[in-house]
């Protein structure tokens, strides 16, 4: 039995048959059912820990259809239009699915109809049901308004009316309905009869094309998993010719006998057919996922989805040679950098318009793109001079107090040893920009120094000496060649 | 007679053959003069003369290349002479392509991320066409760089690793070497704080800043100003097995580097200009001052290693 807090009460929120055969019931208070029966076995309730058990299950339901939506906290929506061809039709597809859940151990009610609604009444009301096309109506007439989605205050004003059934409802006119218990019901029994239409949210992204593979014998290899990506990726390959298309971003679900779904993602930058090379890109993201990717007792089924596709430009190979083909190389190496390292592992800086040292230069993930035309040489003199490593985060250095106010600093110690400065130039004012920090932020005094040893520092000075305030501090910045 | 001539060309033929299979040219050690003025399209001329006749006629194009600093610190320099050979190598070639810097999460962190606009105005590489990788293992940047280096579309990688990796040995610079090789593309690694090692690269320059020189204007020298970049750079490994000290300074105007002609231009700077010994042995000097302990005390910290013994990346971290 599962107790629940609700409404500062203790109550039951679930039990099983052998309690429900003591006269307990649902949303009974635990203190009465525990006077009546001292010896029940009570478990608290874990909202959380369902959700997740929910989702679990709606990620192993991925396996019959791509559109599983949750419903409520104990309930999946499976849309199942055109996937039972491919478990033999209506019928014998709900048995998989039943026969499937009950030998990992839950006790499942399921319902099987052309319309949302109807199929959760019978789901919940009439248990394993497949509900023919047009016979939405015998189904719902004998049950009572609860099968039809609604609120329990809706239901407990329909019930004080005298309406019990469904029947009733759909007897009664519906202009008064509509006015007393709200717009909900009639939709809720126009969904539940077909006659609006309702679409199913699904909980993921619905990829645009998807190829899968049932194995009889469950892998567990890696290179397995391998082989079967180009497989999967050379049935992919038609599609995607068909279309004209190539994929950017691919997933690759592995599904686990005992119900565990892993998924792969990789994104490319150019768009991709080649098997080959899928099949490469998900090799570096496995290497590099090799410790926290657990084939436990094998993966049974395997699916290829690309969830966004791009127009693919088959470029005609010249006779003299691939021109194209060396940029193409850059970027699949970028993205099996990406693959294996993550997406921050290969970037490309780009200029941006910031006078500030560390915003001037932004680093954007590589895509493959290369600034057309040769290295131009810029002329030198519109380049300020800018070191050529910068640390991120500028580095405190101490400056003697003695130091005089303005200018550059003679000695000045960093990273514990201590620097004598021989020639400085500067400074370099950097204002910031107020539209970010605001018009307080204080300026940095930029100085280009030299120490004895004959290495060039760039230090700054934040603020300024002032009268009663504590003097400003130094920053190591970067480093000039 | 004519067919003794014929034979001796086919021995001198296999011979060369043989020395480039092996990246050695011994010849060009005896008439250094004959090479200098025609170039060689597998070897990138620095454009020092004394530089290029030490490295064989230049640094060789498909091979590894060590570029060694002694200090983070230092790391400046060794960066910006990468930069500058980076130039050199887009300058001479016909469509440049980018050049990817690979480097581990340690070295951007401790020494600071590349900053795409210094190099610019050091080098003339425009932003964009500086890639840059960065791995946390040294596993992972080897694995990129060996990727990499077979592209046809880079023009030059540059791996940075810092202190002396136990991964980043004979064997892995051999993979590196072997790789550039059958590429034809060249490979920088730059080690920062690193004590020489083992390693497959038929060159390793060891790259510390030297002072610079004024910056010059019409007037004359500017005082107290700090000009173009200068290196001294200290060919530590060469074919040639000569050992070799050059103070060079790099202009970023004309993308040229030129040997400082008199390097005592600086001389009311009381501060040596040439920071190294040339010798192996004694590559990092220590910074701080040597304390004599007294007899009993010595004895005392029995255990402890003297303060040479300490390893590479205790090297930079010295206090003065």
């Amino acid at each position: 039995m599962v107790s629940l807090h609700r409404d500062n009460t203790v109550q039951i929120a679930a039990l099983d048959a052998r309690a429900e055969a003591l006269g307990l019931k649902r949303g009974m208070g635990l203190a009465d059912a525990r006077a009546m029966h001292p010896s029940l076995d009570v478990v608290e309730a874990d909202p959380a820990g369902e959700r997740r058990l929910l989702e679990a299950l709606a990620d192993w339901c991925d396996r019959y259809t791509p559109l599983v939506a949750l419903d409520g906290v104990d309930g999946l929506f499976l849309d199942v239009t055109g996937c039972t061809p491919l478990f033999g039709g209506e019928k014998p597809m709900l048995d998989t699915v039943l026969a499937q859940f009950f030998a990992q151990g839950f006790d499942v009610r399921a319902g099987l109809a052309s319309t949302a609604g109807a199929a959760w009444a019978a789901a919940r009301f009439r248990g394993k049901l497949v509900v023919a096309p047009g016979a939405e109506r015998e189904l719902l007439a004998p049950l009572p308004p609860q099968a039809l989605r609604l609120e329990k205050p809706v239901c407990a004003g329909l019930d004080s009316v005298g309406l019990r059934s469904v029947d009733e409802i759909m007897a009664a006119p519906r202009a008064p309905l509509a006015r007393r218990f709200g717009r909900e019901l009639l939709i809720r029994l126009d969904q539940a009869l077909g006659r609006v239409d309702e679409a199913v949210s699904p909980r993921l992204p619905v990829p645009a094309l998807v190829v899968e593979r049932q194995l009889a014998e469950p892998v567990v290899l890696t290179e397995d998993v391998e082989r079967l990506v180009q497989m999967l990726a050379t049935a992919l390959k038609a599609d995607l010719d068909r279309r004209g298309e190539g994929a950017r971003r691919l997933e690759l679900s592995l599904f686990r006998v005992d119900g565990a779904v892993s998924r792969i993602a990789i994104s490319t930058s150019l768009a991709l057919r080649d098997p080959w090379k899928i099949r490469n890109l998900f090799r570096e993201r496995l290497a590099a996922i090799v410790s926290d990717f657990d084939a436990g007792y094998g993966f049974d089924l395997a699916r290829l989805s690309a969830f966004s596709t791009e127009p693919f430009d088959v470029r005609q190979t010249g006779l003299a040679g691939e021109a194209g083909a060396a940029e193409d190389d850059l970027a699949l190496f970028a993205d099996r950098v990406r693959a294996r390292l993550g997406a921050g592992a290969m970037m490309q800086p780009v200029a941006v318009e910031s006078h500030i040292p560390e915003r001037a230069v932004a680093l954007r993930p590589f895509a493959g793109k290369l600034p057309h035309g040769g290295g131009q040489r810029v002329p030198q003199p519109l380049l300020p001079e800018r070191p050529v490593r910068l640390f991120g985060r500028p580095e405190p250095v101490e400056v003697p107090a003695t130091e005089l106010p303005e200018g550059p600093p003679m000695r000045f110690r960093w990273r514990r040893a201590l620097h004598s400065v021989v020639r400085a130039e500067g400074p370099e004012r950097i204002a910031p920009e107020w539209w970010r920090n605001g018009e307080e932020a204080p300026e940095r005094d930029y100085y280009r120094v030299e120490d004895s040893e004959g290495r060039r520092y760039w230090l700054y000075r934040l603020g300024h000496h002032e009268a009663g305030k504590p003097p400003p501090r130094w920053f190591m910045h970067g480093l000039f060649a | 007679m004519a067919s003794c001539a014929v034979a001796r060309d086919a021995v001198f033929a296999l011979r060369r053959e043989i020395a480039r299979i092996e990246g050695t040219l011994p010849q060009r050690l005896d008439t250094p003069g004959a090479t200098d003025d025609a170039g060689d399209a597998a070897r990138l001329r620095i454009g020092v003369a004394g530089f290029d006749r030490l490295l064989g006629g230049g640094l060789a194009r498909a091979a590894l290349t060590e570029i060694h600093g002694h200090e983070t610190r230092e790391c400046g320099s060794v960066s910006g002479f990468a930069l500058a050979l980076a130039s050199l190598l887009l300058e001479q070639a016909k469509e440049p392509g980018p050049v990817l810097w690979v480097g581990m999460s340690e070295v951007f962190r401790e020494a600071g991320f590349p900053h795409a606009t210094g190099g610019q105005a050091l080098s003339g590489i425009a932003p964009e066409r500086l890639l840059i990788a960065e791995a946390a293992r040294i596993a992972d940047v080897l694995w990129v760089t060996e990727e990499a280096i077979p592209l046809q579309r880079l023009a030059a990688v540059v791996v940075e690793v810092r202190g002396n990796p136990d991964k980043l040995d004979l064997t892995a610079t051999r993979r590196l070497h072997r790789r550039a090789q059958a590429a034809g593309r060249p490979v920088l690694l730059l080690r920062q704080a690193a004590q020489a090692q083992a390693t497959a690269a038929p060159v390793r320059l060891v790259v510390s800043p030297a002072p610079s020189t004024p910056r010059h204007t019409f007037a004359g020298p500017l005082e107290a100003s700090i000009g173009r970049p200068a290196f001294t750079v200290s060919v530590d490994k060469c074919p040639a097995a000569l050992p070799g000290l050059f103070t060079l300074e790099w202009n970023p105007d004309e993308c040229l580097f030129t040997e400082r002609a008199n390097p005592e231009i600086r001389a009311a700077n009381p501060v040596a200009v040439v920071s190294l010994s040339g010798g192996r042995t004694d590559i990092a000097p220590a910074a701080g001052q040597v304390v004599a302990f007294s007899k009993k005390g010595a004895s005392g910290a029995g255990g402890q290693p003297a303060s040479r013994q300490h390893g590479a990346d205790r090297g930079p971290r010295r206090t003065g």
